[in-house]
């Protein structure tokens, strides 16, 4: 039985041993064993944090052909290939025919028998994955602590490693620039976010971000968010390649192949589209940058065994067995309505003092689309918080503390330019034959913040218009429509939608709430400045983070009985005044009840939380009226 | 799954020479004896005919349809459709030797590879002694001296598969795929057979090419060169090389042909010859073609290591519009099917079925259902009266006006939707767009030309803009766009594009200012009457308390909330696709209103007339009601898939256009509201109009005043209704003020 050291770092002896003990017995099923070995070894305590992640190792501290992970995110999908799953090698020498096992590898060794009859040919799928977009920088650093793997630079990294890639060296070369670069990269007119990046160095020197960034000025990566960093990666499956869907978070183990022979593949390629050879026309230049990238900037990644991730929460044990992921949650659940307290203290305070929206904002993190009927999805929570102050850029300061409670976000200025320039709807590039991503192409739950008081009066042209209506189509139904120039795609999706406006916003929301400032403008900007920032790895905030990701991993139901109070109750209200409600506040009371109860850690709606959700809304509604004419958004 | 296909990377499986000569006589048998018999019995040889015009050169392809091979051989066609490339070699042998006995006169060369043969053929014949045997590469190629391209077209029973569906163990079949192309490379020659000359001995020496590249050949292999080891070069000459057409598409999947959350697949085909520019980017294809993996040599093969590409030869290329396509995938229902569909309450049941998680609204979903069959189109001398039914929907906010709409976008095989905010000028009619590639000026067409054939669905209609509801106005009448944009400034460039839009619009009123029912709903949607008399049914879904009705609803919503889920009813709706195919299989049907109901029809329009009269109706009824009585009743008929019209059908049809004026006057029930001074002093007024005092709709503006003064009116409220209602074009007054014309 191989050691705990050989299955990380040659898993590849691994494979081949089950191989050649199959040779004998042609249904041993030797491919459902291995995977099964390394799930196996990878459910066993902590066995997973040894193995070294793509997400905080730099690439070129992998030993090649080792077990590596990635968390990453499902961009694109490419065309099937077939490969020689077996294949027979002839010694030159001896003329001895060996066979051999094609399978987690992308280059053959020499003397491939091409003409075999044992040749069998496979099927395997690539996808393009990322870095899940928008994930926060504490997840990251969480994630990177959490490892254990030991990777040793010294010895394996000279000898095995290829070729500087030319990039790298520029970097060398001029340092100078390269702060101006990365400003330039960053510059984009979005992200707050850089405020975080500077404090904590050892990131820095983990990430390797130089060689990151400025390559993908050379090779566009396809990051879905302008300014992200990070690996890409060519994920190869083998096996269930349907359960995977676009935009799907995963955890992918896998065998990290770097070879630079892919490299040489892809130059050859390039070289000979002569006249001769009229088949390589049709790959274009283009579509052989994007499908064979240099292997030193995109690795392949055959994966051997992957896990669906249910959220990217570090804090929280991953979702790999149910039944522990029960256990957790019900320890937590006793200890949420106090969490639940303190997390509303501390929002009514980020709020300027405002508890009702600081409840509605709580209602709003931790809501999540759990089912979907036909067109109809169940369960989104779009707020709209308007009123928010202008000064001392209030609405940036608030993302800041969103960005540090939900695991991914992102920060969208909705300013006339982005709107008029950005690329929010991913679009099917058919010269390179793929996917080109857009900042609508988000993982499940991650937080879309709108800042509408960026935008001014001005002139939206067609790309405007085409984006206004993306974001107003993924709010009310939670979906987007990718652009495949002959028709388009739907595509659900699952964001959290909050949007930070003066008046009542232009786009549909869920819910609006008029921000209710107890501070007087005159002392806002004090009161900013001494606003309390809880500290990266508070105990406290850590408990906000869990708290809000467990609440949206809970079930919930409703009893007959409460039901049919809710009927009675609705039926009443519209005896009294048939205008104060309609089947659509009826619905959006609901989600409210549901997710008050989740909030408090209640899985199911009682009496009293259908009663306070009543109360809430009618508070919203009477403060709505107040607000009515703000501006000339009301339709 | 298991992803090990035991599926071969040879492909041209070697078949025993003794099987190969009979499968050969096969070919050549089938190719002269098939026949099919005409109606006067006489015989038609379809390849024989084919043939003769392929030995004169008026035919180049030839295509193989499998399905009459299968009427000779049915095993034939099982082992083409496994071997297929063996195959169409085998039949082309067979072409070959047959060609000519089917020469019946001699030919006039056509182009210079023709000249060619011909002098290679002459020569042959004349020089050369039969016992003298050449080296292989010497004699003629079979490829060089064929003229003619063989194709098969796959049999009519296989289905046309999905592109994800062609795995590994397709390689070496032939198949039938659709998709849409999302490229198409430029036509190129490619060469299929080289010749050269050796600059020695002067003998001609042929290589032919099968695969993508190729190795030129160098030395002279001729028995004199070889010999003597005069190392003779080759000289490849360009006008005795067989050259062929040679195109590369990209096809894709169908959007509908791809799971959710999956990107589309696409494939590679190559074309040659005549089937070469038959497709262009964006056309909707069916493919048959032969799935090889590409077979690269010598470095490429080295590198290429452990992946095979794969591409589809091409046999045959049919293009298919989008309806066409449509039609493909409806294969006409199943027994079982139908009777699912057409059992008791099959009209209810098809209608509850539209948006079923949307309560209520039976009538507006019966409506919209007829909106979705359509009525009968008719063209009396040239004069066109449209078939389709234009339905509105007003209605308070959150009545799930935008949910229906969208349903019925989804629904509808073709369809597209816009809101009135959201379509721009160009957004509804067309546009003249720059392409950015070409510079060449290309027509965009708006929502409205892209629903041709179609539904378009407008949401929010009261906020589009005066100029595109003009351009409704024209589609919804005339069925047809002017494209007159700014860009273009040729005046009133009046294009009729063939256009045929069913417009269906939604108008939600504003937020917070619930709906008026007593304005007249020229007033509540601030739509010209013009425009209004053009929608067949209006519907005005309001939101009026009632206990009952509130309570069912209450639960509905609580049960999809509770159990995630749509509340059981009577009936599980109708699946989509299902609903889809019996529509379009409605659509089929062109019922006639037969003569014995026409007098019935009068009847009940001159009674229509007359009430409208009587009752103070906001409502216009005019002979479009009439028409439009008519388009709903062709519509039931083609739902119930009769021929004829029946009068339930007219029944049911105007009981609908009822149902919608009732909803437009809806509180006649509820509590009487105080109406408005100005609606009263109207009705007063066209009170005397109709009692005669004024002929011809005209009164006189000193009575009309009188008469309101005398009801307890001010003088300036009847100032005000005047001019209220004269912006409403309801009536004129001339310019001395005197009289009143009724309009």
């Amino acid at each position: 039985m191989p050691s705990t050291h050989d299955w990380i770092n040659d898993p590849f002896g691994v494979v081949e041993g089950m191989f050649a003990a199959s040779q004998s017995d042609p249904n041993s099923g030797w491919e459902a064993r291995a995977v099964e070995f390394f799930k196996d070894r990878l459910k066993e305590k902590d066995a997973h944090t040894l193995v070294p992640s793509l997400n905080d190792i730099p690439m070129h501290y992998l030993k090649p052909n080792s077990l590596v992970k990635f968390r990453c995110f499902i961009q694109d999908m490419f065309d099937p290939e077939f490969y020689m799953g077996v294949y027979e090698t002839v010694d030159p020498a001896t003329q001895a025919k060996t066979l051999r096992c094609g399978k987690y590898k992308d280059v053959t060794e020499c003397g491939v028998d091409f003409n075999s009859k044992n040749t069998v040919t496979a099927e395997r799928q690539t996808f393009y994955c990322v870095p899940i977009p928008g994930e926060n920088p504490w997840v990251k650093e969480r994630y990177a602590n959490s490892s254990q793997a030991r990777v040793v630079p010294s010895t394996s990294y000279v000898p095995s490693r290829q070729k500087r890639s030319y990039e790298e060296d520029d970097d060398m070369d001029d340092m100078d620039t390269q702060p101006q670069k990365q400003r330039e990269a960053h510059a984009g007119p979005q992200s707050p976010t850089e405020h975080h990046g500077n404090g904590d160095c050892k990131r820095q020197e983990t990430e390797a971000p130089s060689s990151q960034t400025t390559s993908a000025s050379h090779l566009d990566l396809n990051f879905p968010l302008p300014g992200e960093k990070g690996p890409s990666c060519l994920v190869k499956v083998y096996k269930d390649w349907d359960s995977f869907k676009l935009n799907d978070m995963l955890e992918v183990y896998g065998i990290l192949s770097v070879s630079p022979a892919l490299s040489a593949l892809a130059d050859e390629k390039d070289a000979s589209s002569s006249l001769v050879d009229p088949t390589e026309c049709m790959e274009t230049a283009e579509e052989q940058r994007v499908h064979c990238p240099p292997a030193s900037l995109v690795p392949r990644l055959h994966m051997l065994y992957a896990k669906q991730l249910q959220h990217n929460n570090p804090l929280l044990p991953s979702a790999a067995t149910s039944e522990d992921n029960s256990a957790f949650l019900a320890s937590t659940l006793s200890e949420m309505p106090s969490v639940r307290e303190e997390l509303l203290a501390y929002l009514t305070h980020v709020l300027l003092g405002d508890a009702l929206a600081a409840e509605y904002l709580i209602l709003h993190l931790i809501s999540n689309v759990y089912v979907r009927r036909d067109v109809l999805p169940l369960g989104k929570f779009t707020l709209n918080m308007s009123g928010c102050p202008t000064v001392a850029s209030y609405t940036e300061r608030l993302y800041q503390i969103i960005q540090q409670l939900v695991p991914s976000s992102h920060y969208l200025g909705m300013s006339l330019q982005n709107m008029n320039q950005m690329r929010l709807v991913p679009k099917k590039d058919y010269v390179a034959n793929r996917l080109v991503s857009g900042a609508l192409q988000l993982a499940k739950n991650t937080s879309l913040y709108l800042d509408e008081t960026q935008l001014e009066q001005g002139q939206l042209d067609t790309t405007g218009v085409r984006n206004v209506t993306a974001l107003g189509n993924l709010i009310s139904w939670q979906k987007v429509d990718y652009d495949f120039n002959y028709h388009q795609m739907e595509f659900p999706c699952n964001i959290n939608v909050l949007i930070a406006s003066e008046g009542r916003s232009l786009l549909p929301s869920d819910c609006q709430i008029h921000l209710q400032t107890q501070v007087a403008p005159s002392h806002l900007e004090e009161y900013l400045s001494t606003m309390h920032m809880l500290s990266q790895a508070s105990s406290q905030l850590n408990k906000f983070r869990i708290y809000l990701s467990v609440a949206r991993l809970l079930d919930y139901s409703i009893s007959d009985e409460v039901t049919k109070s809710v009927e009675d109750d609705f039926v009443d209200m519209r005896k009294d005044d048939p205008q104060s409600i309609s089947a659509e506040d009826l619905h959006r009371m609901l989600v409210v009840a549901r997710l008050l109860s989740l909030s408090q850690g209640q899985t199911s709606l009682s009496r009293d939380s259908w009663l306070r959700a009543k109360h809430i809304e009618a508070l919203r509604r009477s403060r709505m009226e107040q607000h009515k004419c703000v501006n000339g958004n009301e339709p | 799954m298991d992803t090990e296909l035991s599926a071969p990377v040879v492909v041209f499986t070697l078949l025993p020479r003794s099987y190969l000569l009979r499968i050969a006589k096969k070919c050549k048998r089938f190719l002269q004896e098939f026949y099919t018999e005409d109606d006067n019995g006489k015989k038609l040889f379809k390849y024989g005919a084919q043939l003769v015009a392929l030995a004169h050169r008026e035919q180049v392809a030839l295509f193989v349809d499998l399905d009459d091979v299968a009427e000779e051989d049915p095993e034939l066609v099982e082992s083409i459709c496994e071997n297929a490339k063996r195959y169409t070699a085998l039949f082309a042998d067979a072409v070959h030797e047959l060609l000519p006995e089917y020469k019946e006169r001699d030919i006039v060369a056509k182009d210079s590879l023709d000249v060619y043969i011909e002098h290679r053929l002459m020569m042959e014949q004349r020089g050369r002694d039969p016992a003298d045997t050449r080296d292989p590469r010497n004699q003629y190629p079979p490829e060089l001296m064929r003229r003619f391209e063989l194709y098969f077209k796959a049999p009519s029973t296989s289905k046309p598969k999905v592109v994800r569906d062609i795995r590994a163990d397709s390689i070496g079949h032939l198949v039938a795929v659709r998709g849409i192309v999302t490229r198409a490379t430029e036509v190129k020659p490619m060469m299929a057979v080289a010749t050269y000359t050796c600059d020695q001995c002067g003998a001609e020496t042929y290589q032919p090419i099968q695969s993508p590249s190729f190795m030129p050949l160098v030395m002279c292999p001729s028995q004199e060169c070889v010999t003597n080891k005069s190392g003779g070069r080759l000289y490849l000459q360009t006008r005795g090389s067989k050259f062929i057409k040679f195109q590369e598409l990209r096809i894709q999947e169908h959007s509908d042909q791809v799971p959710v959350g999956n990107i589309p697949r696409s494939m590679t085909v190559y074309v040659r010859g005549e089937n070469t520019r038959l497709a262009q980017p964006g056309d909707h294809v069916a493919i048959t073609g032969i799935f090889l993996p590409l077979l690269r040599t010598g470095f490429s093969q080295a590198v290429q290591g452990l992946l095979s590409e794969t591409y589809l030869e091409c046999h045959s290329i049919t293009l298919m519009n989008k309806t066409e396509d449509d039609e493909l995938g409806n294969e006409e229902l199943t027994d079982e099917e139908l009777r699912s569909i057409t059992d008791e309450g099959f009209y209810e049941k098809l209608a509850g079925s539209i948006a079923p998680e949307i309560y209520g609204h039976e009538d507006v979903k019966k409506a919209l259902l007829l909106l979705l069959v359509g009525g009968v189109e008719q063209a009396p001398k040239g004069m066109k009266i449209r078939g389709n039914i234009n339905i509105c929907l007003m209605g308070d906010p959150g009545v799930a006006k935008s949910q229906l709409l969208s349903y019925i976008d989804r629904l509808a095989p073709r369809s597209q939707y816009t809101t009135g905010r959201g379509s721009s000028g160009v957004g509804l009619t067309a546009a003249v767009m720059r392409d950015p590639l070409t510079g060449e000026m290309t027509l965009e067409g708006g929502a409205l030309v892209l629903a041709d054939l179609g539904i378009c669905c407008i949401d929010e209609f009261d906020k589009m803009a005066d100029a595109d509801r003009t351009a409704i106005h024209e589609v919804m009448e005339q069925q047809t766009i002017s494209i007159a944009k700014v860009s273009l400034i040729t005046a009133s460039w009046h294009h009729d594009l063939p256009q045929r839009p069913l417009l269906y619009s939604s108008s939600s009123e504003p937020r917070l200012r619930p709906l008026q029912p007593r304005k007249s709903i020229e007033q509540n949607i601030q739509l010209p009457a013009a425009l209004l008399s053009r929608f067949d049914l209006l519907w005005l879904i309001q939101d009026k308390p009632d206990a009952d009705a509130d309570l069912r609803l209450a639960q509905h919503i609580t049960y999809v909330h509770q159990h995630s889920r749509q509340p059981p009813t009577h009936f599980t709706p109708i699946d989509m696709k299902l609903m889809r195919r019996y529509i379009s299989l409605c659509k089929k049907r062109q019922p006639v209103v037969p003569e014995s109901l026409a007098d019935y029809i009068t009847a009940a329009y001159v009674e229509m007339r007359k009430e409208a009269r009587v009752s103070k109706d906001t409502t216009f009824t005019s002979a479009r009601t009439l028409l439009s009585i008519l388009r709903l009743s062709t519509a039931l008929a083609r739902l119930r898939m009769m021929d004829t019209v029946e009068k339930e059908d007219v029944n049911e049809a105007m009981r609908l256009m009822e149902m919608s004026k009732d909803s437009l006057q809806a509180d006649k029930s509820s509590t009487t509201r105080t109406q408005r001074p100005a609606d009263v002093i109207f009705s007063l007024v066209r009170e005397l109009a109709a009692e005669g005092r004024g002929a011809g709709g005209l009164v006189r503006m000193a009575e009309a005043e009188q008469r309101c003064v005398s009801r307890g009116f001010t003088p300036a409220q009847f100032q005000e209704a005047l001019e209220e209602y004269e912006e409403l074009n309801v009536w004129q007054v001339n310019q001395a003020r005197t009289r009143i014309t009724f309009v």
